[in-house]
């Protein structure tokens, strides 16, 4: 992983790119940029929990209670402890669920999330007298409604997750998750605690979802069920990861930026609904040409500079 | 003085008894190896020990503590390490970061021995001369058997298991680790191996107990279990055994 120095510099540099969209004043440019914050921040939680070996489909699921949590709560105890209490409501159900699903292998752990997400659906639409059921509910919007300084809010938010994917990309995390991963009788005989382990990522994972959905809520001031525990917000940071890069803080930033990118230029050449196919199209494209996303892939790319620019590299490693 | 030992330990897969009523005690301060034909249960014994497959009845005792039911990485902290026999690390990880798992997780009061501190110190004692910071990726099989016997010494343990460490290896390589499990020894650590080829039995250890079927088939110095008619049986079948 990058240096400190290299990290402080991605944060200013996101956050400088962020807060810079927001300063222009540009309705559609903030627009997408909000968009995108949401989008990074989701494709990071999942990120996280997938460097312990958990492909999560049920990240909406987070994505949703963080939204209702935020959205139920604000109105009675204040903005602050609203959202705060609503992002631990979703540690709170990460960590049973985890107790249950984490044991599972690989798939049907997938499996398993995929479910949890569509029966939160089920679950909110049962209950309308706390929830709204399926009319939803109407949080208050957040920063006084203004496009910009949401943006500026958000860029926090995605600077916190960022530094939270770091963390569990530091000597303490990144070695043992990546064992977790790979072989976890190994990582057990290393001294890790696996299940434990696995219950901590899928906790952050949990809250860093559920701030991404509070964001949504607190953006949007109207939540209901069929838009936040919809599997596109499952799926979305599935891809959005892939793209940009897994097992990075930067890969799953920059491929929220490149997806909506494309998304916007096949929407405008395509129009219609026709441009999904296209947009979907690219990103297939683009993860057979880039297996390790724009990172890897750029990565890949500086290496190779540099090993042409010093020659002399290849025989000193031969001596 | 007995440091590992199980007494009337059963592990059944279905109907097939892998470990049978099984009793044996490793003494302490030995090496000791732990033979049999394939399918006896040696490496049943390190799972069940190790905590990946518990028992189904029986005891198992470290140090007199009983640490059956315990889970793996709880039982590494008791001071019971083990190697694999196929050795997959992780191979976006580097050597540095392999052994750098367990001297950050093992909790424990116990020192490394051989007053070592850091991951390059126990890289360097098991004739790792790589950078710390090389991928596994890169390493051949016999850089990849030193790094899993550095991985399990930076367990801090008091017992360690070797699962055929040196399966594999060249014979200037079986050399070095042979070796290197003599300084472990050294080193204060009891050690059980695993193995199949004889010669190497015979080289390091002084005890060597057989199973046969899931239980002790013979246990004394290598030299004697060898010529132990009942283990040449095991070996080679009925008739065969000269």
């Amino acid at each position: 992983m990058m240096g400190l120095s290299g990290r402080l510099l991605t944060y200013i540099a996101v956050a400088v790119s962020f807060v810079a969209v927001a300063m222009s004043g540009n309705g559609f440019f903030i627009q997408a940029a909000l968009g995108i914050a949401i989008s990074a921040i989701l494709a990071l939680s999942w990120d996280i929990l997938s460097r312990t070996g958990q492909v999560s489909l049920g990240q909406s699921a987070f994505f949703g209670i963080g939204a209702y949590g935020s959205g139920i709560l604000t109105p009675v105890i204040g903005a602050v402890f609203g959202w705060i209490v609503g992002i631990l409501l979703c540690a709170v159900a990460a960590i049973l669920i985890g107790l249950v699903t984490l044991r599972l292998r690989r798939l049907y752990f997938t499996i398993a999330t995929l479910s949890f997400g569509l029966s939160m659906q089920v679950l909110i639409v049962m209950t309308p007298r706390i929830t709204g059921g399926s009319t939803g509910i109407m949080p208050p919007v957040i920063m006084g409604a203004s496009p910009s300084a949401q943006l500026m809010l958000i860029t926090g938010f995605l600077i916190v997750s960022a530094i939270v994917s770091d963390i569990f990309l530091g000597d303490r995390f990144r070695p043992a998750f990546f064992m977790i991963r790979n072989n976890p009788a190994l990582a057990a005989s290393s001294g890790v605690p696996v299940v434990k382990t696995k219950i901590l990522a899928f906790a952050v994972s949990g809250m860093i979802a559920g701030i991404a959905g509070a964001c949504y809520a607190g953006l949007y001031g109207y939540v209901i069920p069929e838009d936040v525990f919809t599997p596109n917000w499952s799926v979305l940071p599935l891809a959005v990861s892939i793209l940009g890069g897994m097992d990075t803080t930067l890969g799953p930033i920059l491929g929220a930026v490149v997806l909506r990118v494309l998304e916007e230029v096949a929407r405008h050449f395509v129009g219609g609904a026709g441009y999904q196919v296209v947009y979907g199209a690219v990103i297939i494209v683009f993860i057979i040409i880039l297996p390790k996303g724009l990172v890897g892939g750029l990565t890949q790319l500086f290496r190779k500079r540099t090993r042409k620019a010093a020659p002399v590299a290849p025989a000193e490693a031969a001596s | 003085m007995t440091s590992l030992s199980v007494a009337d330990c059963t592990v059944s897969f279905g109907g097939l008894k892998a470990i049978n009523d099984l009793t044996l005690a490793i003494p302490s301060g030995t090496i000791t190896a732990l033979i049999g034909p394939n399918g006896s249960g040696k490496s049943t014994f390190c799972n069940m020990v190790s905590g990946q497959i518990p028992p189904n009845v029986g005891t198992i005792l470290l140090d007199g503590v009983s640490i059956r039911g315990l889970r793996p990485d709880q039982i590494v902290a008791a001071g019971l390490a083990r190697t694999y026999q196929v050795p997959r690390v992780p191979k976006e990880l580097t050597i540095g970061e392999v052994i750098g798992v367990p001297l950050r997780y093992v909790r424990s009061g116990r020192d490394l021995p051989r007053k070592m501190q850091t991951a390059a110190d126990v890289a360097r004692f098991c004739g790792l001369s790589l950078p710390l910071d090389m991928p596994c990726a890169d390493l051949s099989i016999s850089d990849l058997r030193r790094l899993e016997i550095a991985r399990a010494l930076a367990c801090k343990p008091h017992v360690l298991l070797l699962d055929e460490a040196m399966a594999g290896l060249s014979l200037a390589d079986t050399e070095q680790v042979i070796a290197l499990v003599r300084e472990v020894h050294a080193a204060g650590i009891t050690v059980v191996v695993i193995e199949h080829v004889m010669r190497i039995i015979a080289a390091l250890c002084g005890h060597a107990a057989v199973l046969n079927n899931g239980r002790l088939l013979a246990e004394a110095s290598p030299a004697v279990v060898l010529r132990d008619p009942a283990v040449r049986e095991a070996y080679l079948g009925k008739g065969f055994a000269p």
